[in-house]
């Protein structure tokens, strides 16, 4: 697609696109990249996998300049290369889709696309017909039905992401990396990005591929690369191998299929809820919840299911008292009706919730591992009114041993944890509290394939010790693997309820499409 | 991956910045005591300390306020305001229960005295109380909430002592004159202030090392939203925040009015919250919320002081002309130095494109306007140029180091 880089390259017209060798990158304390060498053919989609600190996002931005490696070499297109920032980068043909969007979001689609490079009229001011007219073009390859004159920030994350395409589009990048695109998108919207994926692959550019998803990896991948703790582990190509044998490579171990088949005591019910019901005024649908009802036990998952929008965190918060406490209908703890209007009320009433959003809504990046772990019962912690720090020391020992937490120490910053031990300490937080009903919000997002599993079994032991459990998912096949019953939500409705024996992916997804 | 922070020890006594703090204060009383042509510190040591340490003091005194505020994510700029208004309070309290012997210049009395303070904290509660009303329930930032009380706290001040003093002395005043004993007392006795401000910044030091409300609020500057949902009411939080800031403006207040036996609206403490702000600044809170310390706060306050106090020496006269200048000056070499080891390691420079170029004759004539102003003409041109030369080097430098 660069015309540029083509004409730049016509003497190593068979070369491969990308070639990275000998790459080290230190960080103080750290070596995240020992040695990696990495080479991408011309026109192949190349996946990345590896687990949460493996390196995969590190080499990218040494790719995309964000970085520079301490030793080793690149070449793009077999011209040996150096950047010294992303503008090098983005000449030489490189477009890069971080996995937080980087758009500015009170600006409106089009002059994300543009932004830093706006295009002019003669008298120098913007040119925003012009500009208008290529980005809705642009938009439109995508099958992404959004005006470029809307306000980014008032998308849905799946459309944010396609702009970030069409950006890298405008760029007419040649090697375009995409760092774990799919992890906030529903099943439509990405099988929308695997479509222009594959337009991308025609029409010849590069593409580099990070992701955790084994499914989407082996639809989609020509070569596979697998890194883990910094290092190359070996690249090959998607017939030779299986999924089975990448996630062992990835977490250096085969894993045990995580199935808690063993039935659970059922206990005596914790929760009822009766036609919970949120109203959504701004809204033209006019409710966030409408007339939901279920019950749920001591010693019982039950799973949640439903596509971004429908409604999960909503109900999850609703019963937290974090929502608005505008809803009616009944919530019922332990036969007595409760309605929280603060997250105070629902910890003392034994309630526990862990959200979905881990960086904005569950982490306090200035306090330590301990701080983290502590905050919900510092009282535990007081000698004669007074925090003491070999009290809090004690206190958290438990939980951080209980939940597998892997940390240099009770006072290491946890910044510096990788995100499933992050998600350990946040539930680990709320162990500590004792709850009887623990609320999961998507647990395991964004968290590697090994720090899943142990999360699974942690959760499936504390079901076991009698905590109710209400876990939502965007990945179905946690909810099958985990849950006792799983209920449905079709924009704000509850459209069907299954014991886990009956449910499949099928049926699931239909209920939560068909509504 | 981020990088690692690599020392989960506890650091002794101080942290790193705050020990670069210690040894930046002994630079500049050593430079002062060299550079000095009276050397005051050398012959006088006893009347400098006592200067440094009152205005220390009284800064510090609601620079901790200022701390817990900047760690519970907010920002409060209405403090010297509040100072005057607090004096103006306890004054016009005394008047209205003692008129005759605040007319007279004679001692009103204990009752008097303890009403008057009480009012002004009182005052410091309430104003606290407002603020955090303003903030969290009709939900102001608080940069918008304190600018609008900076502005107006100190007008009403004002009608407060012109209405006062025109129901019960025979002329409307914008002033009250201070001569109770009390109010001498803590004058004369610098180490009343200074005790003050060090059972004050023990006190703080527990509230954010050693408390529930501490981490709380160490929390909510962190991350306002994950405190609430961990269960924390953040609104109380933000309540004591306010309140211990207006407060400890309130307690300054008094001191301001002792020092000055004057209860003066239109002018005590003017700008003063900027001071404030850059000790907790200096002392490195970050005004994101959620980090600083109280030795770090106190250490800048030092600092601040000790370096307004070295100007004032080697410049005699009229250092509260230049005081300003050295604050904002004190402020950003402060913040630069805190992340120096970015320029260090490359990548990043001081005066990098077009805008480091204009950077260069700005910060020169910057330079050469202050020195020739305290020093002379023939000096100040000199160390402009000087200083053009040593920053245009300093650019070829890092051009040659990019390339």
């Amino acid at each position: 697609m660069n015309v540029s880089i083509a004409n730049k390259a016509t003497d190593h017209a068979d070369a491969p696109a990308v070639v990275m060798r000998g790459i080290t990158k230190r960080f103080p304390g750290v070596v995240a990249l020992a040695d990696v060498t990495l080479e991408v053919r011309r026109g192949e989609l190349h996946a990345i996998c590896g687990e949460n600190g493996a390196g995969k996002s590190t080499l990218m931005k040494i790719l995309s300049g964000v970085y520079q490696p301490d030793e080793g070499t690149l070449e793009i297109g077999g011209v040996p290369t150096r950047f010294t920032g992303t503008r090098d980068a983005e000449r030489a043909g490189i477009a890069i889709i971080h996995q937080e969007l980087a758009l500015v979001e009170d600006l409106s689609v089009a002059a994300n696309v543009f932004l830093g490079r706006e295009k002019r009229t003669s008298l120098g001011l913007l040119d925003d017909r012009s500009m208008h007219g290529e980005c809705g073009r642009l938009l439109e390859s995508l099958e992404c039905p959004v005006s470029p004159a809307t306000r980014t920030g008032s998308l849905r994350v799946g459309d944010q992401q396609l702009v970030e395409i069409a950006k890298a589009l405008s760029l007419e990048a040649s090697i375009v990396v995409m760092d774990e695109p799919t992890s906030a998108l529903t099943e439509s919207e990405s099988a929308r990005l695997e479509r222009t994926i594959e337009r991308l692959l025609a029409v010849g550019t590069t593409i580099l591929y990070i992701s955790h998803k084994m499914d989407e990896v082996f639809r989609l991948a020509d070569r596979i690369t697998v890194l883990r703790d910094g290092r190359h582990v070996r690249t090959v190509n998607r017939d030779d191998t299986n999924p089975r044998e990448i996630t062992s490579w990835m977490v250096g171990r085969e894993l045990a299929d995580h199935e808690f088949r063993q039935a659970r005591t059922r206990g005596p019910k914790v929760l009822e809820v009766r036609s919970l019901t949120l109203p959504w005024p701004e809204h033209p649908r006019g409710y966030r919840l409408s007339d939901v009802s279920f019950d749920l036990h001591a010693g019982e998952i039950l799973g949640v299911a439903g596509l971004m929008g429908a409604g999960r965190t909503e109900l999850l918060e609703t019963i937290f008292g974090a929502g608005e406490p505008t809803w009616t209908g009944e919530i019922r703890l332990d036969g007595k009706p409760v309605h929280f209007q603060h997250p105070r009320e629902a910890c003392d009433a034994r309630l526990a919730m862990v959200t979905e959003d881990r960086k904005r809504l569950g982490l306090f990046p200035d306090l330590d591992v301990a701080g983290n772990v502590s905050l919900c019962s510092l009282r535990d912690a007081l000698r004669g009114g007074l925090l003491s720090r070999r009290r809090e020391e004690d206190l958290v020992a438990g939980p951080i041993r209980d939940t597998g937490v892997k940390t240099p120490g009770p006072h290491a910053a946890i910044t510096g944890l990788s995100g499933g031990n992050q998600q350990k300490c946040i539930i680990g937080r709320w162990l500590l509290t004792k709850p009887a009903i623990l609320l999961l919000d998507d647990p395991t997002r964004g968290i590697d394939v090994g720090a899943k599993a142990e999360l699974y079994a942690l959760i499936d032991r504390l079901c076991r010790e009698g905590l109710g459990v209400i876990l939502t998912s965007s990945e179905l096949p946690e909810l099958l693997t985990l849950a006792d019953r799983i209920i449905v939500l079709a924009e704000g409705r509850l459209t069907a309820e299954f014991p886990r024996a009956e449910a499949t992916e099928q049926k699931i997804m239909e209920a939560a499409t068909g509504g | 991956m981020p990088p690692s922070h690599s020392s989960h020890k506890p650091p002794f006594l101080l942290r790193p910045g705050e020990w670069a703090l210690v040894l930046a204060i002994a630079i500049a009383i050593a430079l002062t005591a060299l550079v000095d042509a009276n050397h005051s510190y050398w012959f006088r040591p006893l009347d400098s300390l006592r200067d440094i340490a009152r205005n220390t003091a009284l800064l510090g005194i609601f620079a901790l306020g200022a701390t817990v505020v900047i760690i519970a994510g907010g920002i409060d700029l209405s403090a010297g305001s509040m100072i005057a208004l607090s004096s103006t309070v306890c004054a016009t309290t005394m008047l209205a229960l003692a008129p005759a012997q605040m007319m007279g210049f004679k001692p009103v009395g204990f009752a008097a005295v303890a009403a008057g303070c009480a009012a002004s904290l009182l005052v410091g509660f309430l104003v606290g109380t407002l603020h955090a009303w303003l903030i969290t329930a009709v939900r102001l930032p608080p940069f918008i909430a304190t600018l609008a009380t900076l502005v107006g706290l100190r007008s009403f001040a004002r009608a407060l002592c012109e209405s006062t003093t025109a129901a019960v002395t025979p002329t409307k005043s914008a002033l009250i004159n201070i001569s109770d004993p009390f109010f001498k007392t803590v004058r004369d006795n610098v180490w009343i202030p200074v005790a003050v401000f060090g059972v004050l910044a023990i006190v703080t030091w527990l509230l954010l090392t050693r408390t529930v409300l501490g981490r709380h609020l160490h929390a909510l500057g962190g991350n306002e939203q994950a405190a609430r949902l961990a269960g924390i009411r953040t609104d109380n939080v933000k309540w004591f925040a306010y309140c211990f800031g207006a407060m400890t403006a309130a307690l300054a207040g008094l001191f301001y009015m002792a020092n000055e036996s004057v209860a003066a609206p239109v002018n005590q403490g003017r700008g003063h919250e900027l001071n404030a702000i850059a000790a907790a600044v200096v002392g490195g809170c970050s005004l994101a919320g959620g980090v600083g310390t109280v030795p770090g706060t106190v250490l800048g306050t030092i600092f601040l002081r000790v370096v307004i106090d070295a100007v004032s020496k080697i410049i005699k006269t009229g250092a509260d002309v230049y005081e300003g200048l050295i604050v904002g000056i004190v402020v950003v070499i402060a913040v630069t130095l805190a992340q120096v080891g970015q320029f260090a390691k490359g990548g990043r420079g001081l005066l990098p494109g077009a805008l480091g170029l204009c950077a260069i004759p700005t910060l020169a004539m910057l330079c050469g306007a202050i020195v020739s102003m305290t020093a002379g003409a023939r000096i100040g041109i000199v160390s402009g140029v000087g200083a053009a030369i040593l920053l245009a080097l300093l650019r070829v430098w890092e051009s040659r180091r990019a390339a």
